[in-house]
């Protein structure tokens, strides 16, 4: 159980925490998510005692991390894969590592079981892929056998298989009702590993719910359909918040709409539908809707990235 | 690398929680997996070792006498010369043992792992204190061995009987290990390689020249009433009593370097309880 009460982190005249409060629950995994800058690492970094906050507090089952008695069975972190010294080997790090509490050569021989680093880990850090940086990170994070276990964009750098792994291991570890946060920029990944998020931009929490509900609420379903009197049909299909978008003669893009209610009005008038398929919103554009306007860095110029383009919406797979 | 099943509860993590005794292991395991420990120490002592061989074996009295009240003079010279290069050597170690962590993000699992923060620096600073001890004596106490026998052919023999030669000796490893732990506070302080080094070596060899070159050219009583106080100086007096009585006694130059020690440790200890890691 992690509690964020009021946390307020200003570096300079930059504010990079702006008062967040929030709790991540035991037995499930809390997903962090906000784009680049939003606060999640400095936010991660407040819990367990590097960065102070400038005010406001944080505790981690009942007490701020610092004041309990074994840091690294109370909480792991994996904050940044690159908090190794890159002369030593990854057995020598997660053995000093876990000497600090006492934890001896046969966890530390577990953990790198754990993670699949048995052929590496007499080798030195320098010479580490990003990805076996990433697994020695989860291998330290897991050494004390954590009750909350905190990982800063864990699946950066990992091969397809690795990405599976950790959201296995998440769940897994959730599952034993451990307390799980961790942090993305990728709604796809959380939608798939999280059960809850805290969805962050520009350091103020821009939502806190159960995964279903705010997909649910900033998802859209868009019907693509097909037609030789695509736009008859497009003008019996006018009303109020029914968007409509065509990109080929034949072919329109319906939102507001549901697919039997636009079949059964094209029977109504004796249309032909040669296509009618539901299209799934995707969950990246429902987290655009989301922080657009908290986004710090926007690509190319000032315009927001997601002003309504009527092309692009076309494009949308369903997942 | 398979997609192994997550661990159930652990037991050989349980029941284990943060002591000072771990943190000392912990810092005891940091200093010697690293390559830089291993070769600055393999350095001093083969440094110092050459350096007895050098002195003792070349030293040439023109085949007068040397008096005896300063045939002990001449061996504590011949077996603590490597002291003066060995210094540097541990200058340079000090601050890498905590700008190493800095630039490589170590210092963030570090401090995870002890949050309270002050008791890593203070493992720390034990942990290296006592290792350069032990590499010291064993440079020192190595160096004497060699020159004795050396230094025996000129008719030079040592006098034991009050202790002094060997105690003189042995202090020449504290003051080493003293620098060492100096240059980890001001490491700790400046938290780059590049800042910590230069001013530490700084400190050790450039304020005595320094001084000197102000209190030659301007006559000021002050820079040279200030000499005795500056690290390095003070921590030769440590271990080579002065001939004539002027200047500071021994035990004296000891606190004085322990001063510069207390000043860097704790000034580190401060930032580093207050900084963001």
């Amino acid at each position: 159980m992690i509690k964020a009460e009021g946390l307020i982190k200003r570096y300079g005249a930059k504010t990079a925490v702006n008062d967040i409060s929030f709790t991540v629950k035991p037995g499930m995994v809390t997903g962090f998510l906000g784009p680049n800058g939003a606060g999640k690492s400095t936010t991660m970094r407040m819990i367990v005692g590097l960065d102070r906050p400038t005010s406001g507090s944080v505790t981690v089952n009942g007490k701020p991390y610092a004041d309990h008695k074994a840091p690294l069975r109370e909480v792991g972190a994996l904050l940044d894969a690159k908090a190794i010294h890159t002369g030593r080997s990854a057995y020598n790090h997660l053995l000093a590592m876990g000497a600090t509490h006492g934890i001896g050569k046969s966890r530390v021989t577990e953990v790198i079981g754990l993670t699949g680093l048995d052929s590496v880990a007499g080798k030195r850090v320098g010479g580490f892929s990003l990805g076996m940086g990433q697994r020695l990170g989860i291998a330290a994070a897991l050494l004390g056998d954590p009750a909350t276990l905190i990982l800063d964009e864990p699946v950066n750098g990992l091969d397809p298989e690795g990405v599976m792994w950790v959201r296995q291991l998440a769940r897994h570890l959730a599952g034993e009702g451990r307390t799980i946060f961790l942090s993305s920029h990728l709604m796809s990944e959380m939608a798939l590993t999280a059960d809850h998020l805290i969805v962050l931009g520009r350091g103020r929490i821009i939502a806190d719910a159960p995964v279903a509900e705010i997909l649910a609420a900033n998802t859209r379903t868009a019907v693509k359909l097909r037609s030789p009197y695509a736009p008859q049909l497009a003008q019996l299909l006018q009303a109020a918040d029914v968007t409509i978008t065509s990109t080929e003669p034949d072919a329109l893009t319906v939102t507001g709409l549901t697919a039997p209610a636009i079949g059964d009005l094209a029977a109504r008038n004796g249309i032909a539908l040669h296509e009618l398929t539901p299209v799934g919103a995707s969950l990246e554009e429902a987290y655009m809707d989301l922080t657009q306007d908290d986004v710090e860095y926007h690509a190319g110029g000032a315009t927001p990235v997601a002003t309504p383009a009527p092309a692009t919406i076309t494009e949308e797979v369903a997942r | 690398m398979t997609a192994t099943t997550a661990p159930s509860t652990s037991r050989s993590a349980a029941g284990s929680h943060l002591t000072g005794l771990g943190i000392v292991n912990s810092e005891w395991i940091k200093l010697r997996t690293v390559r830089s420990t291993v070769w600055s120490y393999a350095l001093i002592v083969l440094a110092s070792l050459g350096m007895a061989v050098l002195m003792a074996g070349t030293i040439d009295f023109g085949g007068a006498e040397v008096p005896a009240d300063q045939r002990n003079s001449v061996i504590l010279q011949a077996s603590t010369f490597g002291i003066y290069f060995g210094q540097l050597i541990v200058a340079v170690l000090g601050v890498l043992v905590i700008s190493g962590e800095y630039s490589t993000g170590m210092i963030r699992s570090t401090l995870t792992a002890v949050p309270k923060r002050i008791p890593a620096l203070a493992a720390k600073a034990l942990v290296l204190f006592l290792t350069t001890l032990v590499v010291g004596l064993v440079s020192v106490f190595g160096s004497l061995a060699i020159a004795l026998p050396l230094l025996g052919r000129s008719g030079i023999e040592p006098d034991f009987s009050d202790g002094s030669l060997l105690r003189d000796v042995a202090l020449s490893a504290v003051y080493l290990a003293l620098v060492a732990v100096f240059a980890l506070g001001v490491g700790t302080i400046l938290r780059s390689a590049a800042g910590g080094i230069a001013a530490a070596l700084g400190v050790i060899l450039l304020l005595p020249t320094i001084f000197q070159l102000i209190a030659s050219l301007t006559q000021a009583e002050w820079a040279a009433n200030v000499m005795p106080y500056l690290l390095s100086n003070a921590g030769t007096g440590i271990f080579t009593p002065s001939f004539d009585g002027s200047g500071l006694e021994q035990w004296q130059n000891l606190l004085v370097v322990l001063a510069w020690v207390a000043v860097s440790l704790i000034g580190g200890a401060l930032l580093l309880k207050r900084r963001d890691a």
